[in-house]
């Protein structure tokens, strides 16, 4: 096999994921293949039941395709066991999950401090880092406060600054902005590209909201369990017919 | 991480208060139900409390200190005469009626005891003197019998007199006088009727027929003749048994009487099964309400959890966070809960009754059970996140 080219950040090949028993199958992806490009910023998108969150999955080791191989930075996945797979997402993986999924015991710094934490940074460096991210989100002040005295923009804030406060590679976005009104949702997507843009890094968005196509690179739509077409150009996806 | 672990359990304070409130109950149950049986038992072998002598010889066939086989006075003297032996008393103990001013009968203690030495007497006199026993028909009565007796005594007016009784005061035993001289401090008994003390010889006049009346021998060795050494060489030299007075029902030692006395209560009675009952029960109602509360606990965090992993948090990690936050439940739970215990401890004590006595070994096994429950709790929690996935987290 040819070894990646350096500018492919994800790269999954004819991937098949079934969920069910064989006589009462569904089928969520069949040899779907998909490419994300380090720097850039690419959106998954298509109708609910296409198959978007499980080549999400796919693509973060949270499921292991029955067929077909993932590739993230050089790494492939598919043949990952659980340990190692848990502590790639660790090292190279920051989520944005679309219901936040802050701990809403903990105050605003302790959630962005989880990922640190569980990397194995001391409690003190890890606080001043999710502190200094929270400044970057413009959440300065809201440090020591719970997540549920925050509005749906300012925990979504949050959320972009835990996943990106250990710096990884790739970031993924699941519907970021589904939860949120158009102006907050304009604003959350403004914030992850300008805090994800760099060459190293590559930003997966899952979204149906036409209204941050704008924000992307490059759009890939999806059918029936495969990428149907990629859009260079976001301007020219119809939304109309997502 | 473990800091966080224990801030996710603090900040649900409902959950946490519930969780707490089991786990406590549950320690409170363990220990105050445990103490309370170890005080009950410890009432068992009282007459080894309120009786000292370092040696109690007894017939062969005796188990235990409440059930004494009459002895010949003559064993008194085969007993003096064993090396090592410093001296021997002779001791009467039995379960008599007294008779009240206003009728009624109540069962006592009769405890004889030397007119010479006085060994075995009552080591606190609230009121009187020991030497007044051998004026004729005298008794000293404990404290608390003798309040007990004063509600069943009559005042000159006819009237009930509702106060304990004191020195001067009189009742009978077996239709003789019985005159009060003193008033002694002991410690209650299992069998629950007074302690009466009188001499030996006014004893056998108390318990009219009874053609032996020897119950024990309270022996004291000679100096450097250690306990143990001269029991064996009283029963190698008589054939009686000899028994050491230590109260430490923990040892193994066979000589202890109090000992004996406890086990043969433990083994012959129903106490400890019903006792283990409630005790059994405070561990299933800890185990199901702390069990259920941080599994709802865990259910109400589990797509946190599940965002953990797929953030890369192994199961290692949130095993040892479980098992952190149901430890310190289960710590705070142990302390609330023996705390309390002890507050209830205190006024049974104050009111005496019942009794009450928390043994350190109590308190270990009360840790180490509600510890348990902890454990079963984290475990349970742990087999729960262990099955979710982490691509749960992207279902909304």
């Amino acid at each position: 096999m040819s070894p990646v080219a350096p500018i492919v950040a994800v790269r999954a090949s004819g991937v098949d994921m079934f969920f069910g028993t064989p006589e009462n199958q569904v089928v969520a992806l069949k040899q779907a293949d998909f490419e994300a490009r380090r720097g850039e910023l690419i959106m998954l998108v298509g109708p609910s039941g296409c198959g978007k969150t499980t080549l999400l999955s796919v693509i973060a080791g949270t499921l292991t395709p029955q067929a077909g191989t993932v590739e993230v930075f050089g790494q492939r996945l598919d043949g990952l066991g659980q340990e190692e797979l848990t502590a790639f997402r660790r090292k190279h993986l920051g989520f944005v999950f679309q219901s936040f999924n802050l701990i809403p015991t903990l105050t605003v710094v302790e959630n962005v401090m989880v990922p640190l934490l569980i990397q194995g940074l001391a409690n003190d460096e890890a606080h001043a880092r999710a502190k200094a991210m929270l400044d970057q989100v413009g959440l300065k002040g809201r440090e020591d406060d719970r997540p549920d005295g925050l509005s749906g923009g300012q925990q979504q804030r949050v959320a972009i600054a835990r996943a990106l406060v250990h710096e990884p590679p790739l970031l993924i976005c699941d519907e970021p902005t589904s939860a949120l009104d158009k102006d907050t949702g304009a604003h959350i997507m403004q914030l992850v590209r300008d805090l994800s843009r760099s060459p190293e890094r590559c930003v997966v968005v899952v979204t149906h909201d036409h209204r941050i196509f704008r924000f992307s690179d490059r759009i890939a739509e999806m059918e029936d369990g495969r990428i149907s077409r990629v859009f260079d150009d976001p301007k020219l996806l119809d939304a109309s017919h997502l | 991480m473990y800091r966080l672990a224990l801030n996710m359990l603090f900040g649900d304070r409902a959950k946490l208060a519930m969780l707490l409130c089991g786990l406590a109950f549950s320690a409170l149950l363990m220990a105050q139900q445990s103490s309370v049986f170890f005080g009950i038992m410890s009432w068992t072998y009282t007459p080894m409390v309120n009786i000292r002598a370092q040696i109690w010889v007894s017939d062969s066939m005796v188990e235990q200190v409440n059930d004494a086989k009459p002895l010949r006075d003559t064993d008194l003297g085969r007993v003096r005469s064993v090396d090592g032996v410093a001296w021997a008393a002779p001791l009467h103990t039995s379960f008599v009626q007294a008779r009240m001013q206003d009728g009624n009968f109540k069962l006592i203690t009769l405890v004889g005891i030397d007119a010479d030495t006085f060994a075995g007497a009552p080591a606190v006199l609230t009121q009187g003197r020991i030497e007044d026993l051998r004026l004729p028909d005298t008794v000293i009565v404990d404290e608390w019998g003798a309040a007990l007796m004063g509600r069943m005594g009559v005042g000159p007016d006819g009237q009930p007199r509702n106060q304990p009784l004191t020195v001067g005061d009189t009742f009978e035993i077996n239709d003789i006088q019985a005159r009060i001289v003193g008033i002694c401090k002991v410690r209650r008994a299992f069998t629950g009727g007074p302690f009466v003390y009188t001499t030996y010889d006014r004893a056998k006049g108390y318990t009219l027929g009874a053609r032996r009346t020897l119950s024990f021998m309270l022996v004291e060795p000679q100096k450097g003749v250690t306990p143990i050494e001269l029991c064996d060489r009283i029963e190698r030299a008589t054939g009686l048994k000899a028994w050491t007075s230590d109260t430490v029902i923990w040892s193994w030692g066979e000589r202890s009487l109090a000992r004996n006395t406890f086990w043969w209560f433990w083994t012959n009675t129903g106490i400890p099964f019903s006792f283990g009952t409630a005790v059994l029960l405070g561990l299933f109602v800890g185990i199901a309400i702390s069990g259920q509360t941080f599994y709802s606990f865990v259910l109400e965090n589990l797509k946190y959890f599940a965002a953990l992993k797929a953030m890369g948090a192994g199961m290692g990690i949130i095993a040892r966070m479980l098992f952190i936050q149901a430890f310190s439940a289960g710590l705070i739970g142990f302390g609330l809960g023996v705390g309390m215990a002890q507050a209830i401890g205190r006024v049974m004590i104050e009111k005496g009754m019942p009794p009450f006595v928390m043994y350190p070994q109590i308190l270990w096994a009360t840790f180490v059970l509600v510890l348990g429950i902890s454990f079963v709790s984290a475990v349970i929690g742990i087999i729960k996140v262990s099955r979710v996935d982490a691509a749960a987290v992207f279902r909304g």
